[in-house]
């Protein structure tokens, strides 16, 4: 596409959004006020509803996806264009949901064309919401040691085992899971990707209780569940490939999840401002957190540059493979030094998430840190990372115990 | 962010140059030459003959008009094998302030000679124990010029000497005087990393023979030099730091304990992993910083002295880490990986350490 016809619809695009997107959904997002979708969802307001709709009915929920299957079909480059009006607008999300982020883009490779006709849309049209299901009590990193089973019965799979760290899964309708369907050798041969109804008899799911006192996440429990075989995606045991593909795009979303997230009540700067004050030049008031920001901000802008020299060596086809590999660790770790700094300069009134003399926004930047200490843990841990850059990026043999 | 075909190009030119033609054995080599040789003639005349004085010189001077970001990486290219010439002294420094704060005859007048190589440039700014370009305290009085400069590169060497210092008025000023004037001694010190940082003193000079640049902006024009010769240096570092890794990364490869390769070991593998980010983290800030120049963006001040704190940080990690990871062999001199640690060092306190660096960021950005 020619530089013109980008201009032009960018234009066209601003246009639509200063027409369809009404002042109260271009403030800042608060979470509570997130679309999440699914069978049970609820608007917060006409307005909001009004936002979702246009979106939905023009393909924006889903811009990169194609126009059969509930998408805009645009070009990554018109897909860009989107985002940066819609950031400049300050236009919300339209619609959050893992199955846009995650499960979509895997079936758009992997699954068969009457499971893109049937999830695809549905998933755009936030008709449902979906649960991951990976982890298990006993496969966290080891990933490949989960133990839920689906017993083939002929007609259907028959599955049994638990999930956990399953987001939401209270709340959603459908789940896609990695289930074991064979003792093959090595562990990675027998898995299964399968899409399991929530509403199937046998499911439950019960809330976990996290430190920074919300409950985000589920345990779910499959007794004796029916799931017919057409919900079955990819090759019987070939569920790893599409497990790979997933987990790529939820690193992606991790590493960029900055803009759909709630804005907290104040930035780093100003919250330091409001806690030490100034010195008589005018200064922050505390010389070595003074430092430690800057240190902080310098790091926080050079992860944002190397994501444009990413973003820049992909448009010149220079990709430099092992610069992706990165971000996860360098983007969490620092979002965590952020928190550390805000606890730091908010002195006693960072001791609680409950008091109430402290103002909200304060206590949610505290509840923040503690729900950020899963940022390094969730989508494959710093280690593993690290694992992955040192194996990858810098070739280092490998040693007997299998990663 | 990236380089162009012909920067690439140009890059690979002197990836082959420097490595055939300026191993480390040949920065050996200057420990047993007088202290006031401080790079090999032969090498940097080969390096003009290269083109690398013209670098970021724009056309309308006869120079090759490739911008900072294609001189950064030749200068990483450099700082892989830790050449030591009067690139940034002169062509950076001297050359850069000359641009920066000259008028358009002066520079017409000087600048033919340094693109040629018939003259090097330095530039005498600091004064004191740490890098503070704003307490100059060389000045001025009464017809003559008194006072020391410190840690100025290649600073027996050089023909030209631009030195920043107060005016009769109290105004700042960049004087240029040539190096053999009377009432100037220049002597070399060696540093611990071979290279040669002198220092300059100026005895009852007479003004006569200083030559104060004079263009419009002072001030404004050695801010940018310094910016400019930050980033630079900063860019070198990231070649150093890159050089060190990867000899370290190849070593844990090689060497066995234990009946396996060191490299299997995970607590190894972090470690090496972990330098990697922060090399990655370091080389985007630089290539941004070098960027901005190239744009003469707003907020390039910003930039740089970003890009300056974490290739510090950076190249002090992986350099210590590397004499580390290298075991008993790091700590002789039969492997170079103490040249790079002390090259690290020296790097740090030249043109502004991590903490300078961290204030100036806090106070362009208003903290």
């Amino acid at each position: 596409m020619s530089q013109d016809q980008l201009a032009l619809f960018r234009t066209e695009v601003s246009a639509w959004l200063k027409t369809h997107c009404p002042a109260s959904q271009r403030q800042p997002i608060v979470r509570e006020e997130q679309i999440w979708g699914g069978r049970r969802r609820v608007f917060p307001s006409a307005d909001a509803k009004q936002w979702f709709e246009a979106c939905r009915d023009r393909g924006y929920t889903a811009p990169e996806w194609p126009v059969e299957y509930g998408g805009a079909g645009l070009t990554p480059e018109q897909a860009k264009i989107l985002k940066q009006e819609m950031a400049r607008l300050q236009c919300r999300p339209p619609l959050y949901c893992q199955g846009l982020w995650m499960l979509g883009p895997a079936l758009l490779v992997y699954g068969s064309e009457a499971q893109k006709r049937e999830h695809l849309s549905a998933i755009c049209r936030g008709e449902i919401r979906w649960a991951q299901g990976y982890s298990e009590p006993s496969a966290g990193s080891d990933l490949a040691n989960l133990k839920t089973k689906a017993e083939d019965c002929g007609d259907h799979f028959l599955v049994n085992g638990t999930k956990i760290w399953t987001t939401k899964a209270d709340e959603a309708d459908w789940i896609f899971c990695l289930v074991r369907t064979s003792d093959a050798s090595p562990k990675q041969a027998g898995i299964s990707f399968l899409l399991i109804d929530m509403a199937s008899e046998g499911v439950s799911t019960s809330p976990i209780q996290l430190i920074s006192g919300e409950s985000e996440f589920c345990q779910t429990f499959f007794d004796n569940v029916q799931v017919p075989k057409a919900n079955l995606v990819g090759e019987l045991n070939g569920g790893w490939a599409v497990a790979k593909e997933l987990l790529k795009h939820e690193r992606k979303m991790m590493a960029a999840f900055d803009g759909m997230l709630e804005k907290p009540a104040m930035s780093l700067l100003e919250l330091a401002h409001y806690a030490v004050g100034v010195d008589q030049d005018g200064r922050l008031g505390n010389s070595e957190l003074r430092s430690d920001i800057a240190q902080h901000l310098m790091r926080e802008q050079a992860i944002s540059q190397l994501g444009e020299r990413i973003y820049w060596q992909g448009k010149a086809k220079q990709s430099d493979p092992r610069l992706p590999l990165l971000m996860k660790h360098l983007g969490t770790t620092e979002t965590q030094t952020k928190d550390e700094l805000i606890l730091r300069a908010l002195g006693d009134e960072g001791l609680s998430m409950e008091d109430e003399c402290v103002p909200e926004g304060l206590r949610k930047m505290v509840k923040q840190w503690a729900f950020n200490k899963a940022l390094t843990i969730a989508g494959g841990t710093s280690e593993v990372q690290l694992n992955i850059i040192a194996k990858r990026a810098l070739s280092m043999p490998t040693s007997e115990v299998k990663s | 962010m990236i380089l162009n075909a012909e920067q690439l190009m140009m890059r690979e030119t002197v990836a082959q140059f420097f490595a055939e033609r300026a191993p480390i054995s040949r920065l050996r080599a200057l420990e047993h030459e007088p202290i006031d040789i401080s790079y090999d003639v032969e090498l940097w005349s080969d390096m003009v003959a290269l083109g690398l004085t013209g670098i970021t010189v724009p056309e309308v001077y006869d120079g090759l008009d490739f911008g900072w970001l294609g001189l950064g990486a030749i200068a990483q290219e450099a700082g892989r094998c830790l050449v030591a010439s009067p690139l940034l002294s002169s062509v950076v420094m001297g050359q850069n302030v000359l641009l920066n704060c000259g008028s358009r005859a002066q520079i017409e007048r000087h600048l033919p000679a340094m693109l040629s190589g018939d003259s090097t440039s330095t530039l005498a700014l600091d004064e004191g124990r740490a890098f503070d370009p704003e307490s100059i305290v060389v000045a001025e009085r009464a017809g003559t010029m008194s006072g020391r400069k410190i840690r100025v590169l290649d600073a027996p060497m050089c023909s030209l000497i631009f030195s920043v210092a107060r005016r009769e008025s109290g105004e700042l000023g960049v004087a240029l005087v040539s190096a053999d004037s009377r009432g100037i001694t220049a002597s070399g010190r060696r540093l611990m990393d071979l290279r040669d940082s002198g220092s300059v003193v100026f005895e009852a000079l007479q003004t006569e023979t200083i030559e104060w640049l004079e263009g419009l902006d002072i001030r404004g024009g050695l801010q940018k030099t310094l910016d400019q010769a930050t980033a630079v240096l900063a860019a070198e570092m990231m070649g150093t730091a890159r050089e060190a890794l990867e000899r370290t990364v190849t070593f844990l490869g090689e060497r066995e304990q234990f009946d396996v390769k060191l490299g299997t070991f995970q607590a190894l593998q972090h470690r090496c992993a972990q330098m990697y980010c922060e090399l990655e983290l370091a080389d985007s800030a630089v290539a941004a910083a070098l960027v901005a120049l190239d744009h003469d963006a707003p907020n390039t001040s910003s930039l740089v002295s970003s890009a300056k704190a974490l290739a510090n940080d950076c190249l002090t990690l992986i350099s210590s880490e590397s004499v580390q990871l290298h075991g008993g062999m790091g700590v002789t001199e039969e492997m170079d990986m103490g040249l790079f640690l002390k090259r690290s060092r020296v790097c740090n306190q030249l043109l502004g350490s991590s903490s300078y660096h961290r204030d100036r960021y806090a106070r362009l950005n208003g903290f």
